[in-house]
């Protein structure tokens, strides 16, 4: 019998394996993310210091996916199905997949972060006040909202659909899910800066607090709403 | 346990697995949809119990109910005494998929080393099933790059890492050529010597070589539930061919080259060898004609 030992965590190999998948998604996340933080670095003015913290979500979204691909595969070649066989729960290998997700959106953020402001200090230029607040205001929660509500939804969107593979499947299409709460919001602040004087952080905030709650919500919900036999292999 | 398995086990053989697996009345499936229909056994004695039916019969469905992936709408399910869906009945048993289950983006023995970590083997445990499952000489390849064969070999070799008193094996050698299906057959024998080994397949002379009994499912309900060799001696028929024409033959039916004839089993071949040759029959071969268990699959 097997002693009463801790759970065994499967984050580290799950970080590894969305790496390995989704590669090409990171890849292209870093490069639109250091090419923007380059081109936007050399040039002289505030687009860098005002456009970056408000782009870094749909960079981090990109890069992202490989951890919902590692879902994806799991779930169409049995491997949660052998999970569930040895206890796991199906929020338990959400939050997995979740965590994969953020660890990759730091490794995102992180470089194109360093990109950025290297060439920004590294031309002399700096960076603003405003671009610290904007980044901690807004770029850095709505990064890890976006990511969570892409991949959370990515996962619901798979489990409940027949395998489908290309940019028809649910992995081909969360990257657009990902980008909307960051769209919706930036479309809402525009659209209210151009109609009242709402300051942006009343509007960006509460945006980041409802895409967060929405995806707390599906996590606390998944083992409800999502019977077991979704998560099992179609085939 | 009797010889009928579902006799009662109110006096347990001594060598039962305590509790084994215990189905009562049990009904599941998928989305509400009963696959299963009140499926009803008792298993504690240790041999092969191979699981027959046609696709669709719910074999594949039961697998994953008694592995406490699929919640029966209706009955229980027991192992090892406790009711299933507790930790410590799951750490009973193993489950082999019918699905490979092998995560994409890892070499051999990485693969092996999530399956340790899930399992809570240790490192020597891979490191002695990289030799036993022979996978040693692909443990550093990508899974990309393995035949379905090496795949499916790579699957079952998790079945290998931590014993237990109960495994769930559904189409274990599905996709390996016939050496390697026989040398996993080999090491599935082996550890049916004190354990309780579920085994679905689809090839009935895998299962009339490995089973020691049959459950077969038939549209979601337990059909026969028998030793193996008593279905065997349901129906025996023999295959007859001589080297030339002879009358003694002529109202046999025929199927090919082979003139049939029912036998009460095995033991009445002599008697109808003598009497074959006492009527100048000239005999080139004579075989089984049925696997009986091809008729658990109409």
């Amino acid at each position: 019998m097997d002693p009463p030992t801790k759970d065994p965590t499967l984050l580290g190999i799950t970080v590894r394996r969305s790496l390995v998948l989704g590669r090409m998604f990171l890849l292209a996340g870093l490069i639109y993310a250091v090419v923007f933080s380059l081109v936007l670095g050399l040039t002289a003015g505030p687009g860098f210091d005002e456009a970056f913290p408000l782009l870094l979500p749909v960079f981090a979204v990109i890069a992202s996916m490989g951890a919902l691909m590692v879902f994806s595969s799991d779930r169409i070649k049995g491997v949660l199905e052998y999970l569930l066989a040895y206890g796991f729960s199906s929020r338990r290998l959400f939050v997995n997949v979740l965590l994969a997700g953020f660890v990759l959106a730091v490794i995102l953020v992180g470089v194109s972060t360093a990109v950025g402001l290297g060439v920004r200090f590294g031309s002399g230029q700096g960076v603003s006040a405003v671009f610290v607040e904007l980044l901690l205001a807004y770029g850095l929660p709505m990064t890890f909202a976006s990511v969570g509500f892409a991949v959370t939804v990515g996962m619901y969107w798979t489990s409940l659909s027949s395998p489908r593979s290309g940019i028809n499947s649910p992995v081909g299409l969360a990257p657009i899910v990902g980008i909307a709460p960051p769209l919706i919001t930036l479309v809402l602040v525009g659209f209210l800066a151009a109609t009242t004087s709402l300051p942006f952080e009343l509007v960006a905030g509460p945006a980041v607090v409802v895409v967060a709650l929405v995806v707390l919500a599906l996590l606390a919900q998944v083992d409800r709403l999502l019977p077991l036999e979704r998560l099992l292999s179609p085939t | 346990m009797a010889d009928d398995p579902r006799a009662s086990r109110a006096a347990p053989d001594p060598g039962s697995i305590e509790g084994g697996i215990s189905c009562r009345s049990v009904s599941s499936g998928y989305l509400g949809k009963a696959v299963l229909k009140g499926i009803s056994f008792d298993i504690d004695r240790p041999a092969i119990y191979v699981v027959l039916g046609p696709n669709g019969a719910g074999k594949t469905t039961l697998f994953r109910t008694l592995a406490g992936i699929l919640r029966p709408y209706s009955g229980e399910v027991w192992v090892g005494g406790e009711r299933i869906g507790l930790r410590s009945a799951r750490n009973r048993l193993h489950y082999l998929s019918h699905m490979d289950g092998i995560p994409d983006g890892l070499r051999v023995r990485e693969t092996l080393d999530f399956y340790a970590r899930v399992e809570r083997a240790s490192p020597a445990d891979v490191d002695r099933v990289l030799d036993l499952l022979e996978i040693r000489p692909i443990a550093d390849r990508f899974l990309t790059a393995l035949s379905a064969g090496q795949k499916k070999r790579l699957s079952v070799a998790r079945t290998f890492l931590r014993e237990r008193e109960i495994y769930l094996l559904d189409e274990p050698t599905t996709n390996l050529d016939p050496k390697a299906a026989r040398e996993i057959r080999e090491l599935i024998l082996g550890l049916s010597q004190n354990k309780i080994v579920l085994y679905s397949s689809h090839n009935l002379f895998e299962a009339r070589e490995i089973g020691q009994y049959v459950l077969a499912i038939k549209s979601g309900q337990l059909g026969v539930f028998d030793r193996l060799e008593n279905l065997r001696t349901a129906r025996y028929v023999v295959g007859v061919r001589v080297l030339e024409a002879s009358a003694a033959l002529a109202d046999w039916p025929r199927e090919g080259d082979y003139f049939l004839r029912e036998l009460a089993g095995p033991e009445a071949v002599p008697a109808l060898l003598r009497d074959l040759e006492s009527r100048d029959v000239k005999i080139r071969e004579v075989r089984e004609m049925n696997n009986p268990l091809e008729e658990l699959f109409t």
